[in-house]
């Protein structure tokens, strides 16, 4: 489905990615975790095209998107979804609105239909019933929350999710790591999620990649990571 | 020669370095607003999003170009009755006030005001939203940012500083002629007369044109500030001061090559 060949990246003097190799397999949950300020996020702005590699290429379903700009590139992007980690809500509209957003620019579909998949996608989430709420009165879980509605409103084939536990308490954690599931099964989508988060990562992922110092240093299922003998791995996952 | 070049270089180097990023950055504005441009015909058009951005920077700043443009008339003519009362001009005041209205302060005090008051927050809006991804996230909808967000704040820039400057110019006069009739006792005949002899139609829509031209120069260089900001809520800050800054100081020196074309189109120059 995603596949990253080579990718290297640079921020002026900074090499944040160095060769870096993944496959991201269709209709399963792919964890990539890795310390704080090791390039996730931006790993995570090339599968959709936000940073183009300084070398490599990113494929998605064979197209590398790296060298695509404007109207194609437009067309991929609609196959996904990005969850941010802050929600990235857009601040002077209200809840229906943010969700609706996607509607509104990429359908034809009529104010009532909008409607009803606006509230049911908020339903999904949890959150009826707040749809005049601003974001501003939101709290950390409610505003991802509010972003997970807002990324799936158009039935993407990918859901990006950038850090969705990070700042949020155990509870709304699992909370969080429960949707994401629910997403996977009732939407039959391809899911890649960046996280530190140990606790949550064992109870989502299906594939598990970690990043370090630009590399892809171990991939496999949740239960290679726990047999691995990779020290830096090992330390993490402790 | 050597020696030359090691005591030239430290000073020369940090002038290059300048050079090269201010160059870096003319060239990335000339990017942003000629992306900007071709964006404008192109669909959708989100009208309702255009009228918003209207009625912002030109409705919301209504009443301070009222109230400074009326103040500015008056202080004008304060000033111009008194200078020509030394040499018995005074019937040319209205004439005077009328053509420097019309032909520079209109458009120039209108575009610092729209600065001052609607490009300062189009910058710190935009720039929130870089910094906080929600441009990241506009794009990831397959929405292009510049479309969005730039492009109707232009336009609504580029037609709402001539109506201001319209709203300026008249107002200013009447400014002037309250001071200068009712307080200073010019004649009013006087004053009239001279001033719809003196003041013509070419420098009304000379200093409209001037307008339009500085509303879409401190439309694209607000927006480009905010849309290029860093480092959260202090790269905010930087971005809103360099939008106001770098706005009101391209009027002013934009003024003068805009002046000098305006006053050679309409035939107006004194040799």
């Amino acid at each position: 489905m995603i596949k990253l060949v080579d990718l290297h990246k640079s921020f002026k003097t900074q090499k944040v990615l160095n060769g870096l190799n993944l496959d991201i397999p269709e209709g399963k949950i792919t964890v990539i975790i890795g310390a704080s300020g090791v390039g996730k996020s931006v790993l995570l702005k090339h599968m959709i095209g936000l940073v183009k590699p300084d070398r490599g290429g990113v494929f998605i379903e064979g197209v590398d998107i790296s060298k695509l700009a404007g109207p194609r590139l437009v067309e991929i992007r609609k196959k996904f979804g990005m969850l941010f980690q802050s929600g990235a809500l857009f601040d002077s509209f209200n809840v229906f609105d943010n969700v609706a957003f996607p509607l509104i620019e990429q359908s034809r579909l009529s104010a009532g239909e909008i409607k009803k998949s606006v509230e049911e996608k908020l339903r999904l989430v949890g959150l009826s019933g707040i749809n005049e709420k601003m974001p501003s009165e939101l709290s950390g879980g409610m505003k991802k929350r509010v972003g997970l509605a807002r990324a799936i409103i158009l039935e993407p084939k990918v859901i990006l999710y950038d850090e969705p536990t990070t700042g949020l308490d155990p509870i709304m954690s699992d909370s969080v790591d429960k949707l994401i599931l629910d997403m996977q099964q009732k939407l039959d989508i391809t899911s890649v999620v960046i996280s530190h988060d140990i606790k949550s990562t064992f109870n989502i992922a299906d594939q598990m990649a970690m990043i370090h110092e630009g590399k892809i240093i171990e991939s496999g299922d949740p239960e290679s990571f726990r047999r691995s003998s990779n020290p830096m791995v090992k330390r993490f996952i402790q | 020669m050597d020696k030359i070049l090691s005591i030239l270089q430290p000073i020369a180097d940090p002038i290059g370095l300048k050079i090269k990023s201010v160059t870096r950055a003319l060239g990335d504005w000339f990017l942003f607003v000629y992306e900007a441009v071709v964006w404008i015909p192109r669909k959708p058009y989100r009208l309702q999003n255009l009228f918003r951005h209207m009625e912002f920077i030109g409705v919301k700043s209504t009443p301070i170009i009222l109230l400074t443009g009326v103040f500015v008339g008056a202080v004008f003519a304060l000033q111009t009755s008194k200078a020509f009362a030394l040499f018995n001009a005074d019937s040319l005041v209205g004439a005077t006030i009328g053509l420097s209205l019309t032909r520079e302060i209109g458009p120039v005090f209108t575009a610092l005001m729209v600065t001052a008051r609607a490009c300062s927050s189009m910058a710190a809006e935009i720039g929130t939203m870089r910094v906080t991804e929600q441009i990241d996230a506009l794009e990831t909808m397959a929405v292009n940012p510049i479309h969005y967000l730039v492009s109707p704040r232009v336009v609504s820039a580029t037609i709402m500083t001539p109506l201001l400057t319209a709203m300026f110019d008249l107002i200013g006069v009447i400014g002037a002629w309250f001071v200068a009739v009712h307080l200073l006792q010019i004649s009013e005949g006087m004053f009239l007369d001279k001033l719809y002899y003196y003041v013509d139609m070419e420098d009304f829509i000379g200093g409209l044109i001037k307008a339009g031209v500085f509303g879409f120069l401190i439309s694209t260089i607000s927006s480009y500030q905010g849309y290029v900001a860093k480092l959260g809520a202090k790269g905010v800050g930087w971005a809103t001061t360099k939008a106001v800054v770098i706005s009101s100081v391209t009027v002013l020196v934009i003024d003068y090559f805009l002046t000098t074309w305006i006053l050679e189109l309409f035939g107006k120059v004194v040799v």
